[in-house]
Formats: structure tokens, sequence, C-alpha cells
């Protein structure tokens, strides 16, 4: 079982934060293009700012879960052909257990990325999102569903 | 200046209406017959030769003599022999530019499945490419930070 480390991570990471900031910032502009027509008074502007922020923060949760619960990975672990699962069985994680695991990765962020640390010294390559959440990264060649080693 | 038919000799007539007579009844009658078996001659000919052709198919004798021909280089040179000639290629390439049939076979042949899976797979392939240098290369990175942050730590690397 091949485990993968912060640098291909990473740029998997990044791709993913690309193509989700691509998609907010085009989908922004075509609101904001619309609402440009309108004649919109000045406390609908605070109240569109925040459902605009609230849309941006159920987008970035919904595409990590929903990547991660249903193939394990993500288009950005996808062309890095690594995969996400669950450190005990390498199956596949549930939504609830991908939601966690985006939590413990902002978390993991926060103190200037030193959760992310760990990946350099942890046997299984694991940060503290993912002995948080209970999970490992793998390459995704790595067989589904297949009993982890003792 | 033509004479009244009572004046004209009696010979003369004698031989006009034989003439007309040796026409109607044995001219005629024999270039009819003559007509039909050409007819038949060809049919029998062509019948014979086509029978010939058949046989010499099934048997394998056209293409012994293809082989021979191609084994003794007579197709080689007859090609070179018209490629040679300048003016064939030449007039081949001006009638095929300038006919449309062409043209319509070329946009069908870019717009043919194979042809649009062909350059699909050609990007594909090129992406491809691409990913698979960035994957190893930040792998051979992991390998290397890992061996640095081991050796700060001084843990076993």
């Amino acid at each position: 079982m091949s485990y993968e480390g912060l640098v291909t991570r990473s740029i998997a990471f990044a791709v993913d934060a690309a193509v989700i900031n691509l998609v907010a910032i085009t989908v922004g502009a075509i609101v904001a293009l619309a609402v440009s027509v309108l004649s919109v008074p000045d406390w609908a502007d605070t109240a569109l700012l925040a459902v605009g922020g609230a849309a941006y923060l159920i987008w970035t949760i919904a595409y990590w879960a929903t990547f991660w619960s249903t193939t394990g990975q993500t288009p950005g672990d996808r062309l890095m052909q690594i995969r996400v699962c669950r450190a005990d069985d390498w199956g596949q994680l549930s939504v609830a257990r991908s939601v966690f695991r985006l939590a413990a990765l902002t978390l993991a962020a926060i103190p200037l990325f030193a959760g992310f640390l760990p990946i350099l010294f942890d046997d299984r390559r694991r940060g503290l999102h993912d002995m948080l959440a209970g999970t490992v990264v793998v390459a995704s060649a790595s067989p589904a569903h297949t009993p982890a080693p003792a | 200046m033509l004479q009244p038919p009572h004046v004209l000799d009696k010979g003369v007539c004698t031989r006009v209406s034989s003439a007309a007579l040796c026409d109607d009844l044995v001219m005629r009658p024999a270039a009819t017959a003559i007509t039909a078996v050409q007819r038949r001659v060809e049919d029998v000919v062509l019948a014979a030769v086509e029978d010939a052709i058949d046989r010499a198919i099934a048997n394998g004798l056209v293409e012994r003599i293809v082989d021979r021909l191609v084994a003794e280089g007579i197709v080689e040179r007859a090609v070179d022999r018209v490629f040679d000639e300048r003016r064939v290629i030449d007039e081949v390439v001006k009638r095929l530019i300038e006919s449309e049939g062409l043209w319509v076979l070329v946009d069908e042949i870019a717009q043919s499945p194979a042809v649009t899976d062909a350059i699909g797979h050609q990007s594909i392939g090129f992406a491809d490419q691409v990913a698979g240098q960035v994957r190893e290369r930040s792998r051979r990175a992991d390998a290397r930070l890992e061996r640095v942050a081991r050796r700060a730590l001084r843990r076993p690397v």
C-alpha cells in the first residue's frame, strides 16, 4: 500500500481549490451582472453578500464531501492518482466522515498549516485531519475495500 | 439523256431485272444470315472466354499469374513507369483537386468518428503525459522532503 505525501496532496488540493474558485467566480460574476441591471436597495446588497458567502461555503463543503464519499477522489486527486479512504479497512468515506474530515482539515490549516506537518513524519503519512477523521490518502491504484494488514 | 422504256435495249432490261432479283433473293438473306452467324459466334466465343476466366480464377491460375507478375517485378516496373511519367501524376493530381467529390470525401473523413476519436486521444494522451510527469516529480519531491524533515528531527530515514 502506497501512502501519498505532502507535495502530491498539496498539488491535488491546489487543483481542487482552483476548480472551486473558478466556478464560484463565474457564478458570482453572472449574479453580479444580473443584479447590476436591477435597482437593488442598499440593505439588499449586504443580504446578497451574506447569501453569496453562504452559497460559497455550501458549494465548497458539497464539493469535497460529494467526491470523497462517492469515488474517494476529487478531480485534483484523480489528476494525481490518489484516493482518500478509511484508515482501518480502506473503504469509502461516509458523507458525515467526509464533512468531518473537511472541518478537521480547516482546523489543521489554522495554526499556519502546522496540522499538515505530521504527514512528513507519520508512517502512514497522515496529517492531523487524517488522524482525527480516521482516514489515509493512498495511490488510487490501491485495491479498494481490501482488509488492511494488522 | 434517258430513253423512254420502249426504246431500251432488251439485254439491259434483262440485266436490271436479274440484278434486282439477285439482290432480293440472294444478297439480303445472305447478309441477314451472316449477321446472325456473327452474333452466334460472338455469343459462343464470349461464353467460352467467360467460362475460361471463371475456370482460371477457380483453379488459381489468375492468382499465380498475379504472383508471377509481382515476383518478377513487372507490376513494380509498371507502377514506376506511371510515376516516372510526371505528366500522368500531374494530370491525376490536377483532376483530383478540381473534383468536388474529393473535398466532400475530405470533409467526410475529417468528421468521421475515427478521426475525431484519434484527435481526442492525441489530446488526452498529451494531457496524460503532462499529468504523469507532474505525478512523478511530486512523488520524488515527497521523498526528498521527508528525508530532509526526518534528518532535521534526527529520526531514521
